[in-house]
C-alpha cells in the first residue's frame, strides 16, 4: 500500500462529556476510495468532520490524538484552517448549493481564497472544466446564471462536487452523498466517483453497504465510536475478522 | 346528520372566512370614505395644482392647495431616515444573528424590542431635548427643528422593525449553506457576505420596506421635531413639514365641508398611495427573489 495521505493516531473526540470517537487509528491511502460504514450514531460523520476540522464549529467538541494529512498534524497549533479546508473538500448529505447562480457557486472557492482575479473568459473556462468533470456542462451551459437551488437534487449534488475542484483539493470527503438521490442518480454519482478517484483521494460515509461494496477500495466498520475493523473492501465483505463486523454485514445487527 | 367534529370544523371555517372577509371589507370602507371626501377637493381645484403646486396656504382667501412642499418634506425626512437606519439596522441584525455570543444576543434582542415599545411621542420629546439642540450647535443652523432632526428621530423608529425582521431572515438561513461555505475554507465574514446575505435578501428587503413604511406613516414624533414649515424645503438642515404632520396639525381647525377639509383627505389619499407603492415594491422584490 502506498504512503497514507490521511492518518489518525489514537484519535479521540468528545462532545462535552460524551465520547464520540474512541481511539481511532485509520490510514487512508491516496487515490483510492475509502468507505466508512456502521450503524446510525456510531460516529461516521464525526470522523469525517475531523478531517476538515468542521467539528471546530461545534461548541464543546474536543479532540485528542493526532491526525496527519500528508504527514502534517492538522490539529497542531497554528494550523491554517482555511487552507486545510481548501485541501480537504466536503460534500454533504443534503445537497447544499448556495442560493446564488450556478456560475458563482462554482467560483465560490476561488473567490473566498482570492484566486479569482482573472479575466471573464478565463473564469468561464474554469466553470466549464469544473462542470465538465461532473458531466453537467452540456445540461447547464445555457443556464449558468440561473439559481443553483432550482436544479434537480442530483444536479445540485453534482454542483456541490464541482465547486470543490476549482481550489484543487487533494481529498474529497463525502457524507452520505447519495442518500437524498434516487437509485439512478445514485448509480451515476457512483460512476462519477470512479472517475474522480484518478485524481483525488475520496473518503465516503455511507449507510448503504452495497454502495460501500460497489465503490470503495478500502472499508472501515465503525461501532459505537470505535473503528472495529479496517481493510480492503473485498476482505471486509467476504472474510471479516471481527464478529461485530460480520453481524453487521450479514444484517444481524445495526 | 353531521357529527360534532364536523360541525366544529364548519364553525371554525366559517369564522375564519368571516374575519378574512371583514378585514377586506373594512379596508375597502376606509378607502371609500377617504376617496369620497378627498375627491371633493377637485370640484374647485386642479389635480396638477394640488400635486405640483408650491404653495400651501389653505386658509387664505382664496386658498392655495399645493402639496409639493409637503411631499418633498416627507421624501426628504424619509430618505434621511432610511440612509441612517438601513445600514445601521442591517449591520445590527447581522451582528445579532451571526456574530454576537449567545448571552449578549438575548440582551440585544430585548433591547431592540424595548426600542420598539417607546411611544412615538416620547421619542419626539427626547428628540426635542437632545437631537434638536445638538443639530443647532453642531451645524450652526438657525434652528435645530429641521428635516434632519426628523430623519434622526424616525431612524430610531425604523430601526427596531428593520433589525428584528432582518434578524429573523438571517436566522432562518439554513445551517447547511453556512457549513458548505466554511467547508470550502470561507471565513466568517465571507460566509456572511457571500452566502448568508444573498440567502436572506428577500427578507432583508421586506425588513427595509416595512421600516420605511413605518417612517412614511409616522406623525407625532416628526411633527415635534421638524419645525412645521410648509414651504419648499431648501435642504436637510431647514424646517419642513410632512404630509402626515399636516393632516394632524390642521384637521382640528378646519371647517367641515370646506376646501381645506377636503384637501386634508386628498393628502390622505396621497399617503395611502405612497404607502401602497412601498408595500407593492416590497412584495414584488420578495416574489421575484423567490422565483
Ligand atoms: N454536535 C453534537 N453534540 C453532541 N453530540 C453529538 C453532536 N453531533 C453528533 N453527536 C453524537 O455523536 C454520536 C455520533 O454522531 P455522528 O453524527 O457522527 O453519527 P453517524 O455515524 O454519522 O450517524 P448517522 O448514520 O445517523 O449519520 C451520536 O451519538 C450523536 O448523537
Ligand atoms: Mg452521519
Amino acid at each position: 500500500m502506498a504512503a497514507p495521505i490521511l492518518l489518525t493516531e489514537s484519535l479521540n473526540l468528545f462532545y462535552g462529556n460524551f465520547q464520540a470517537l474512541k481511539n481511532v487509528n485509520l490510514s487512508v491511502a491516496g487515490r483510492r476510495i475509502t468507505s466508512i460504514i456502521g450503524p446510525s450514531g456510531c460516529g461516521k460523520s464525526t470522523l469525517l468532520r475531523v478531517f476538515n476540522r468542521m467539528n471546530d464549529l461545534v461548541e464543546g467538541a474536543r479532540v485528542t490524538g493526532r491526525v496527519l494529512l500528508d504527514g502534517e498534524d492538522i490539529y497542531a497549533p497554528g494550523t491554517d484552517l482555511l487552507s486545510l479546508r481548501k485541501k480537504v473538500g466536503m460534500v454533504f448529505q443534503r445537497p447544499n448549493p448556495f442560493p446564488i447562480s450556478v456560475f458563482e457557486n462554482i467560483l465560490f472557492g476561488l473567490r473566498v481564497h482570492q484566486l479569482a482575479g482573472k479575466s471573464k473568459d478565463r473564469l468561464r473556462e474554469i466553470v466549464k472544466e469544473s462542470l465538465e468533470s461532473v458531466l453537467l456542462w452540456e445540461d447547464l451551459k445555457d443556464r449558468l446564471n440561473g439559481l443553483a437551488t432550482n436544479l434537480s437534487l442530483e444536479q445540485q449534488q453534482r454542483i456541490c462536487i464541482a465547486r470543490l475542484f476549482v481550489v484543487r483539493p487533494e481529498v474529497l470527503l463525502m457524507d452520505e452523498p447519495c442518500s437524498a438521490l434516487d437509485p439512478l442518480a445514485t448509480a451515476r454519482i457512483e460512476e462519477l466517483m470512479q472517475e474522480l478517484k484518478k485524481n483525488y483521494t475520496i473518503v465516503i460515509v455511507t449507510h448503504n453497504m452495497q454502495q460501500a461494496a460497489r465503490v470503495s477500495d478500502d472499508t472501515g466498520y465503525m461501532y459505537l465510536g470505535e473503528l472495529v475493523e479496517f481493510g480492503a473492501t473485498q476482505k471486509i465483505f467476504t472474510t471479516p475478522r471481527d464478529k461485530r463486523t460480520e453481524d453487521y454485514i450479514t444484517g444481524r445487527a445495526g | 346528520m353531521p357529527s360534532g367534529r364536523k360541525l366544529k370544523e364548519i364553525f371554525f371555517e366559517t369564522a375564519i372566512r368571516a374575519s378574512g372577509v371583514a378585514s377586506i371589507f373594512i379596508v375597502g370602507l376606509i378607502f371609500f370614505f377617504l376617496f369620497k371626501e378627498g375627491i371633493m377637493l377637485f370640484q374647485t381645484q386642479k389635480l396638477s395644482g394640488f400635486l405640483f403646486g408650491k404653495n400651501w396656504y389653505p386658509i387664505s382667501e382664496p386658498g392655495e392647495f399645493g402639496i409639493l412642499p409637503l411631499i418633498s418634506g416627507t421624501i426628504l425626512v424619509t430618505l434621511g431616515a432610511a440612509v441612517l437606519s438601513v445600514p445601521l439596522g442591517i449591520a445590527a441584525a447581522i451582528y445579532i444573528a451571526e456574530v454576537a455570543p449567545p448571552q449578549s444576543k438575548e440582551i440585544l434582542k430585548s433591547g431592540v424590542e424595548l426600542l420598539a415599545a417607546i411611544p412615538s411621542v416620547v421619542l419626539g420629546f427626547i428628540g426635542i431635548v437632545t437631537v434638536v439642540p445638538w443639530i443647532k450647535n453642531t451645524f450652526h443652523a438657525p434652528t435645530g427643528l429641521t428635516a434632519f432632526a426628523g430623519a434622526v428621530v424616525l431612524a430610531f423608529m425604523a430601526m427596531p422593525t428593520i433589525v428584528s425582521i432582518a434578524e429573523d431572515a438571517l436566522y432562518s438561513v439554513p445551517k447547511t449553506y453556512k457549513e458548505g461555505a466554511y467547508a470550502l475554507g470561507a471565513t466568517q465574514w465571507q460566509t456572511i457576505w457571500r452566502v448568508v446575505l444573498p440567502a436572506a435578501s428577500s427578507g432583508i428587503v421586506a425588513a427595509v420596506m416595512l421600516g420605511i413604511g413605518r417612517v412614511v406613516g409616522e406623525t407625532m414624533a416628526v411633527m415635534m421635531v421638524t419645525g412645521n414649515s410648509p414651504s419648499m424645503p431648501r435642504g436637510i438642515f431647514y424646517p419642513v413639514r410632512t404630509l402626515t404632520a399636516t393632516i394632524a396639525a390642521e384637521m382640528g381647525e378646519t371647517v367641515r365641508g370646506s376646501d381645506h377639509y377636503f384637501s386634508l383627505f386628498a393628502i390622505g389619499i396621497v399617503l395611502f398611495v405612497i404607502t401602497f407603492a412601498v408595500n407593492m415594491t416590497a412584495d414584488l422584490v420578495v416574489h421575484r427573489k423567490r422565483k
